[in-house]
């Protein structure tokens, strides 16, 4: 399994990059928004991976037994997530407002002066 | 004394108000540098009889910075001179600059100068003797470009300053290195430490740093060029700096230089070749010129090279002749450059040809000429014959560099007594007079070089005045005592033989000087061509530089850092030796294979799509899949927020994207195939990387703690939820802090764009009475579960964001059926608001562990069976930044038209 | 000790004040100096007892460290604070004399603040995840200030900023996910404790790559420096200066401590490499400065190519060069606000800081062109003022390292800035020029440029005892030990 997801982030931060080198704002944007996903995936899977037992102590039990997932990763990409969430909605509104005022969504061609 | 040293500079603030108040009572300025002249040459007297002192005043000796002073001969014979010519300097300026405007910036940097130039010639410590060299070439540049409204002041005034300031970074290069050899900054006892300095490896690059700040300061070939130029700055700064003091620093620095570097057949050629090069060419050059103070510039320069040669060929003769040519230099020199001022600003030029029989008009300005001009021609009974004098009697005894210097030096100063004449003669001599309406010039413009010239007659009647100093300055500079007796008549010597020889060889001149002039020999290329094409050159370069660093495509910067990962990364990967991947550790089921293929499948349709639609709906594919990879392995929470988030992501990229056009490829099939490749080696890498770390197993530090204390001291079972508002809550302050700028941020561009409106579509709500109906039942039901999610999340999945993303989903709803203004009717109060007091709750939930005298943002528990505390306030909080921060960016989005 | 936090919570408390408070110019002008000079009294008062008292440490939520997140002040630290609290303390000023009132009404001043709190924030921090809240907290605030403009220039030029400080993030988490992955913690103090004994199959030196870049590109170090020219002279220059001064420090922090804390063993290489970075940086920066005909361009690309001599510094790794290296960056915070904020008086004398629209302004403003040739010339590197100490001491930790042609290469490119800051003197300064001014000054601007050029000048009579505190800083780096055993207390 952690192949699998070693070959699903490698596909993600590839297909992000090759659409963050892209000549349109949108697919700029979009590839930030894969690089932030493969980047997530990343950080959990190097955690390590428990199948499907969550780090919440059953009722009755004082703590957790055996095996279970790590909690750590999965505050910190909560954390990613919220965040990155809030980045790209604003460059995305940037995005808009640039090709508002620029006229083209060419990269470009946005900071040529016509 | 050390106070009297830098009384300069506070002088300079001093005047810069008193010159500004009353330009034309200026003169009184003078004061001061005469009283420091008097108490330098008591000193002098002083240290003639019984040796110099040292005095110190500590400043950043960490850094081997101290305001050590040395009070030798050779320092106060610099330093007399200094101040002397200086009291002279300011009475002539107060005169010369009239009531000019700026005359405070002119004393305050005059005496800026002066007072850095004192320290450089008094200094010990070779660092601070740094700081006042720089200084001095500071105050050059600021006088230099005295007015500065002219464009070739302020080009000479760079070229000064950049010239004399490399020289200067190399001094202290070698004075740092110096340091490091000797074990000590202080030039004093650095003397002692001579065998050992040159002997170490460091010499080379000593010296020849040494020697590169004394050849462009005292403008010695091949950094002649800038001298000259210099001649932009008003009369008197030319006198003072560029002929009396600022260039001789450069001889100075030769002079304290060898006890400690010299006379070591490096040392000695280079100084000494040097020298003689410059005395030949500022020599030929002098007569060739026509403006009177270029041709002084040009003499000065020779005689500087005369200066250098001396003290480059180091014999205890050469040393004091050197300091006899000084002495006389300076006030000859001075004299005539004064004159030239004084004809300058009375007659409104200074072009020989122009000028002939001022005598007339303006004698005593005419007898201070003549008298420095023969001084200059070396005339006997001058004080510069005295030095000429001995020059020529030092080089008879040179060994090894007679006759070939001796040649040179007589040819030299043939034309220098020329380059006298020609200045300070011929413009008074004849009848004629071609500029009208001339009159004698107010007297602090005829009483300095009076004074100058007139101390040149006096002492050369009686030179024996200077031994005592001079046996001082010469006995510092060689290291060994010297014994200096000077005296006019030596009998008929071979050196007397020369002296006339010169003379003859002046009258010559003088009289063929018409044909001389017509056979002169310019070369086509000289340093100062090497100097503008090295600038030339920076600027080519910079403009190579320039417009690619600030104006190429945000592509080529992107991809200049995706290559530097993947070349850096790839390389660091490959040259190390235990890189590897352990066995994969969990199993393989048909379900996650399903998912990952979803995911990749998702990536790929992201990138080819050709509509923003499916664009995004890839992306929410992706973001889908990411979900439940999360809860296949145990992320309950996390696989809810990515849910919500990916929802959210979508619904804000559609009220976006509806502005945008199709998404084609631009770039041609070549670009994107090397990006594709580019891409696909970052994603290699990335992959490699987490399949060895996803494969070692992670140290559980964290987790274990985590797991133990998190149901205990942390009252909750949803661990994720418990670190992420009790163990790590201050990440999460931070991320909301992040949210709520985002949200400010987004909802300013959307209107900051208000007055620029374009034809958008506004969103218009969709009317559906089913829908409608739906979403009337919905939204409460979803409010509900929100705040189920918020009060469970710390014990089961849940938590303030999840809840958060559900509550603003229910109004987002609620939008969509209705419209944005009937939601935020709806929502009743603004989102902004909510943000707000969510962050002041997140904030107070912390602050009342610091009420209680605890860290910032500790958990306080109310008593009882239930587990109430700060950390769920936070999580209100957090509850309370989401919903306002969602609302706050979709509102605005869909307002947007 | 508990005031550690409060750098970071009174902007937060000041910025949550500006956006309840009323939107007119004056409160939040008076709001925000308050704030500001808050935050400076807060910064200095960590200060002094970190001088006093060694390394302070505060536990956040009171979980022993490494299970919380620990704040940790040693003298570099605390220093950079203080320049934090001074800068914002400056601009907040500077700000009387008067703004773009769009700007104003759309939250300038709240923004500043969020701003000043992510770079305390990041300067405090001792958990690497927590660094990247908080570089994530100046970034957006950042981007918030830059894109409220309305030419396409600045659009495009925010718009690059953005993308590629994302990119930067993104590395910046890529390498922290790893490296959580290969140790299981994120506290700086217990990584600097557990990293040398573990053997982590090859990871060593990738995340040291994959740190270095991040933190490169937010430093702004060849060849990854090629976005800051090209938007910090877009901004409003008081904006400017805030970037200028603090953004790229925070990035030479987080390498300073990623790489005296962490990978101090890193194969020499490594170093190596910073060290061609930084010799470049420096050149082609001073290089390509001298092709700029726009005030705050030369501004920008001097600020790139300085930059390059404390991360020089940094790389050789010994206690004179790091001394050095802490001096300067000292040195540079101060002199690049004052110029920037200068740049700022001159935008609202000529309305640009084209080469063309200047000139002349020696003549019409001499007490504020004599103040202006501090920070001028001090960059410079003309003695006795702050940057001939800070070159002369990078001078002896190069030397002293061995690291002669370093040296040497500071000296030139000390030589080229000479000349850079000597064209712009005499072009702007200087030379007559052909349009008159269309506003005054501002006096508020006047004083605050005063007070950075009287700190300038503080800083050469204080040499001795800054340099002394400095070495002592550098020290603190490179012995971990206090620092280490101040968060953790020797356990574990």
């Amino acid at each position: 399994m952690e192949g699998l997801l070693a070959l699903a982030s490698g596909v993600l931060y590839a297909a992000g990059i090759y659409l963050i080198l892209r000549r349109r704002l949108a697919q700029l944007i979009i590839g930030l928004g894969l690089l932030s996903n493969g980047t997530n995936l990343l950080i959990f899977a190097a955690g390590g991976l428990t199948r499907a037992r969550p780090p919440v102590v059953p009722d009755g039990a004082n703590a957790l037994m055996d095996r279970y997932a790590d909690p750590v990763p999965q505050a910190l990409v909560l954390t990613a997530i919220v965040i990155g969430f809030g980045l790209l909605a604003f460059s995305l509104v940037l995005a808009h407002r640039v090709h508002a005022t620029a006229g083209s969504d060419d990269i470009d061609d946005v900071g040529r002066e016509r | 004394m050390v106070f009297l040293i830098v009384s300069p500079f506070l002088a300079a603030v001093l005047a810069a108000w008193f010159a500004g108040r009353y330009p034309h009572r200026a003169g009184w300025l003078a004061f001061w540098p005469a009283v420091l002249t008097v108490l330098f040459g008591i000193e002098l007297q002083r240290t003639a009889a019984s040796g110099g002192r040292l005095l110190e005043f500590p400043w950043a000796p960490s850094l081997g910075l101290s305001f050590s002073f040395n009070l030798d001969g050779l320092g106060l014979l610099f330093a007399i001179l200094i101040a002397g010519v200086g009291t002279l300097i300011v009475l002539y300026a107060s005169r010369y600059l009239g009531g000019h405007s700026q005359a405070g910036r002119f004393y305050a940097s005059l005496f800026a100068f002066m007072g850095a130039m004192l320290g450089v010639v008094l200094s010990d410590n070779i660092l601070t003797l740094f700081v006042f060299w720089e200084l001095t070439g500071f105050t050059s540049f600021l006088l230099i470009g005295f007015e500065h409204e002219r464009p070739a002041a302020r080009a000479a005034a760079l070229q000064a300053l950049i010239v004399t300031g490399g020289g200067g970074l190399a001094l202290l290069a070698a004075g740092v290195l110096l340091t490091d050899v000797s074990g000590t900054a202080s030039l004093s006892a650095m003397a002692a430490e001579r065998a050992f300095i040159v002997a170490s490896p460091f010499y080379g690059a000593i010296a020849g740093l040494v020697l590169l700040a004394a050849f462009t300061k005292s403008a010695q070939v091949p950094f002649h060029f800038w001298l000259p130029n210099a001649m932009e700055a008003p009369t008197p700064v030319s006198a003072y700096l560029h002929s009396a003091t600022m260039v001789k620093a450069g001889v100075y620095l030769i002079a304290r230089m060898t006890p400690i570097l010299g006379a070591t057949p490096m040392w000695t050629t280079a100084v000494t070749v040097a020298g003689a090069a410059t005395m030949v060419i500022g020599a030929y050059r002098a007569v060739q010129e026509i403006d009177l103070k270029r041709i002084l510039a040009y003499s000065t320069l020779s005689a500087l090279g005369v200066l250098t040669m001396l003290l480059g060929i180091g014999t205890s003769h050469t040393i004091v002749a050197a300091l006899v040519y000084l002495v006389a230099h300076a006030g000859y020199k001075g004299a005539l450059f004064l004159v030239a001022g004084a004809i300058d600003h009375e007659t409104g030029t200074r072009d020989i040809t122009l000028l002939t029989g001022l005598r007339r008009a303006m004698p005593i300005t005419a007898v201070a000429g003549g008298a420095a001009a023969i001084s200059m021609a070396g005339v006997p009974l001058t004080l510069g014959f005295v030095g000429k004098d001995a020059t020529y009697e030092a080089l008879l005894h040179a060994n090894g560099w007679s006759p070939w210097l001796l040649i040179l030096i007589v040819l030299a100063s043939i034309l220098l007594g020329l380059a006298g004449l020609l200045a300070g003669v011929l413009p008074f001599r004849g009848n004629v007079a071609l500029v009208k309406d001339v009159h004698e010039p107010p007297w602090p413009l005829w009483l300095p070089p009076l004074v100058l010239a007139a101390g040149g007659l006096l002492v050369g009647l009686a030179p024996a005045i200077l031994n005592g100093p001079l046996s001082a300055a010469a006995t510092a500079t060689a290291g060994v005592p010297v014994d200096v007796s000077l005296s006019v008549w030596h009998g008929v010597t071979p050196t007397l033989l020369l002296s006339v020889l010169t003379l003859a060889g002046v009258g010559i001149t003088v009289a063929m000087r018409g044909p001389l002039r017509m056979r002169s020999w310019n070369p086509r290329a000289g340093s100062e061509d090497v100097y503008r094409g090295a600038l030339a050159g920076l600027d080519a370069v910079s403009r190579v530089i320039g417009p690619t660093l600030h104006s190429a495509s945000l592509r080529t910067y992107v991809m200049v850092i995706v290559t530097t990962v993947v070349v850096l990364g790839g390389t660091a990967l490959l040259l190390d030796p235990s890189f590897g991947f352990a066995v994969p550790l969990t199993n393989i089921t048909v379900h996650d294979v399903l998912i990952v293929f979803l995911i990749i499948a998702g990536a790929i349709s992201a990138v080819v799509a050709r509509s923003t639609m499916s664009a995004v709906l890839s992306l929410g594919t992706v973001g889908y899949g990411v979900a439940m990879i999360f809860l296949s392995f145990g992320a309950p929470d996390l696989a809810m927020t990515q849910f919500s988030v990916e929802t959210l992501t979508v619904l804000i990229y559609v009220l976006v994207f509806r502005h945008f056009r199709e998404l084609g490829p631009l770039s041609p099939r070549l670009v994107r195939v090397r990006d594709a490749l580019i891409a696909t080696g970052v994603g290699t890498f990335i992959g490699g990387l987490v399949l060895s770390i996803a494969t070692t197993e992670t140290a559980p530090r964290l987790r274990e703690y985590f797991a133990e204390f998190g149901p205990t001291l942390g009252r909750g079972r949803n661990i994720v939820n418990v670190i992420l508002v009790d163990f790590r809550a201050f990440d999460t302050l931070g991320e909301i802090t992040v949210l709520a700028t985002a949200a400010i941020g987004v909802r300013g561009l959307v209107r900051f764009a208000a007055s620029d409106r374009r034809n958008g579509s506004r969103v218009s709500p969709i009317t559906s009475p089913i829908f409608r109906t739906g979403a009337r039942l919905l939204m409460p039901l979803l409010l509900l579960f929100s705040v189920f999610l918020l009060l469970r999340g710390h014990n089961q999945p849940g938590g303030g964001f999840v809840g958060g993303l559900v509550a603003a989903a229910a109004f987002a709803l609620y939008a969509i059926a209705f419209g944005v203004s009937r939601a935020r009717r709806a929502l009743w109060v603004r989102p902004l608001t909510l943000l707000g007091v969510g962050l002041l709750l997140a904030l107070a939930s912390g602050l009342v562990a610091v009420l209680r005298g605890r860290p910032f943002l500790t958990a306080s528990w109310f008593p009882g069976p239930v587990a109430l505390g700060t950390p769920a306030l936070f999580d209100v909080g957090v509850f309370l930044v989401v919903v306002g921060v969602v609302l706050m960016m979709i509102f605005s989005l869909a307002e947007d038209s | 000790m508990r005031l550690l936090v409060l750098p970071i919570l009174v902007p937060l408390t000041t910025a949550a004040v500006l956006i309840l408070a009323p939107k007119r110019p004056n409160p939040q002008r008076w709001i925000s100096l308050i704030g500001s000079v808050l935050l400076l009294t807060s910064a200095v008062l960590v200060f002094l007892r970190v001088n006093a008292a060694g390394v302070q440490v505060l536990q956040i939520s009171a979980w022993p460290a490494p299970f919380g997140i620990t704040l940790v002040a040693d003298l570099f630290a605390a220093f950079l604070v203080v320049a934090v609290g001074l800068v914002g303390t400056a601009v907040a000023g500077v700000t009387f004399s008067g703004l773009d009132p769009r700007r104003e009404a759309f939250g300038y001043h709240p923004l500043v603040q969020i701003l000043l709190m992510g770079v305390a924030g990041a300067f405090l921090t001792g958990d690497l995840f927590n660094l990247y809240v908080w570089f994530e907290v100046m970034l957006v605030a950042s981007f918030v200030l830059l894109a409220l403009n309305r030419t396409r220039a600045q659009m495009d030029a925010a718009f690059k900023y953005v993308a590629i400080n994302l990119i930067a993030s993104s590395i910046f988490l890529t390498a922290l996910g790893l490296l959580y992955g290969a140790t299981g913690t994120l506290n700086m103090a217990h990584l600097a404790r557990v990293w040398p004994t573990m053997s982590t199959s090859g990871f060593d030196t990738v995340l040291a790559v994959l740190f270095l870049i991040a933190f490169s590109i937010k430093a702004g170090l060849f060849p990854l420096f090629f976005w800051l020219p090209a938007s910090y002279h877009t901004p409003p220059a008081a904006i400017g200066a805030v970037f200028a001064g603090l953004l790229t420090k925070v990035g030479v922090y987080a390498l300073v401590r990623v790489f005296t804390l962490l990978f101090h063993n890193a194969p020499p290489p490594l170093f190596t490499l910073l060290l061609v970075m930084s010799a470049a940086t420096m050149v082609i920066g001073l290089v390509a400065a001298l092709y700029e005909r726009d005030f705050r361009r030369v501004l920008s690309f001097n600020l790139v190519g300085h930059i390059g001599y404390t991360t020089a510094s940094l790389s050789l790794l010994t206690p004179a060069a790091l001394a050095g290296a802490i001096f300067y960056v000292l040195h540079h915070i101060v002199v690049i606000t004052n110029l920037f904020l200068v740049s700022s008086v001159l935008l609202r004398l000529r309305r640009t800081t084209d080469r063309a629209g200047l000139g002349g302004i020696y003549r019409d403003h001499p007490v504020f062109s004599v103040l202006a040739m501090v920070p001028l010339f001090s960059l410079a590197g003309v003695p006795p003022l702050s940057g001939f100490l800070g070159k002369l001491a990078i001078l002896k930790g190069t030397f002293d390292a061995g690291a002669y042609w370093v040296g040497g290469l500071v000296l030139v490119v000390g030589l080229l800035t000479l000349l850079s800051m000597g064209r712009t003197w005499a072009d702007t300064f200087w030379r007559p020029a052909d349009t008159a001014d269309l506003a005054a000054p501002g006096m508020p601007s006047l004083i605050v440029i005063a007070a950075l050029s009287l700190v300038t000048l503080a800083m050469t009579i204080g040499a001795e005892p800054l340099f002394e505190l400095v070495s002592r800083g550098a020290q603190q780096l490179l012995h971990r030990d206090e620092y280490v055993n101040a968060v953790l207390g020797g356990l574990r």
